[in-house]
């Protein structure tokens, strides 16, 4: 039987791929996959540790589903926030985004 | 039972971290996103090893089919085609790497002090446990979230809308 650690493992490594992910790409829909890679790995942890310590309540998976709703409302949000940038700088990549720098 | 269990698990292991790992490396983003659709996948796939059928459900339907056609539109919409094959890492991904590392070396010493994981009582269905759940317990964090809902509907039709000049 797989224990909770195995699951902790997976979510563990979720995160920091998808925390490499967001540090290390240039295009900024690329940041975005990470940070949905990085939310997915914290309601996997939600969910393990609702099965395994407290089975008879469903507090984590509850948390888990306002999890995925804030992250939905973050990806809506962001990728508007994407095409307005896109429409005014015609670029999406991390490098062009420099207006502030005067 | 506990064997195909592990084979299961395993099995969801790989189909998680590596299209993980193709979707944080390779430099096409729309295939990056095509393998996200994998990994979330997998991650559903480890709530129904969780029982938690009802997560399950919900992951497919709003990650897998909501968010993630959400950004192949975007990624329809913006970018050049000749970004996709620049260069997709910047020059502290060494950096970035270490950061990761150092985090995951973390993370496993903490691992030891995780409290003894009771065995697995019978997998029963939660879907209306939840909804008893978050209709009594959890009443006021779900009307926040119906209202954050709707505020994030508004912030994207605001930032997306064309400005008459």
């Amino acid at each position: 039987m797989i224990s909770l650690s195995g699951y902790l493992t997976v979510g563990a490594l979720l995160m920091a791929l998808g925390l490499w992910g967001a540090l290390a790409r240039r295009n900024v829909l690329g940041i975005l996959i990470g940070i949905e890679l990085m939310f997915n790995a914290a309601t996997l942890n939600f969910v393990a540790f609702n099965r395994f310590l407290h089975p008879d309540r469903l507090w984590g998976e509850g948390f888990a589903l306002f999890v995925i709703a804030v992250a939905a409302a973050e990806a809506v949000v962001g990728l508007a926030l994407v095409l307005a940038v896109y429409r005014n700088i015609k670029s999406v990549m991390l490098k062009d985004l420099n207006l502030l720098k005067g | 039972m506990t064997v195909l269990t592990q084979v299961v698990f395993y099995m969801l292991a790989v189909l998680t971290l590596v299209p993980a790992v193709l979707a944080v490396t390779v430099k096409n983003v729309f295939h990056a996103a095509l393998f996200l659709v994998l990994s979330l996948t997998g991650v559903g796939g480890f709530f129904a090893l969780l029982g938690a059928d009802f997560l399950f459900v919900s992951q497919i339907l709003v990650y897998a089919g909501g968010i993630t056609v959400l950004l192949l539109f975007i990624v329809f919409l913006s970018g050049n085609p000749k970004d996709w094959a620049e260069r997709s890492l910047n020059g502290a991904w060494g950096v970035a790497g270490l950061v990761c590392a150092f985090f995951i070396s973390l993370l496993t010493v903490l691992f030891h002090y995780l409290p003894e994981a009771k065995p697995l009582a019978e997998a029963l269905p939660t879907t209306g446990r939840l909804g008893l759940l978050l209709l009594r317990d959890m009443l006021l964090p779900f009307e926040a979230v119906s209202l954050l809902l709707l505020s994030s509907l508004a912030g994207a039709i605001h930032f997306s809308k064309r400005k008459h000049p």
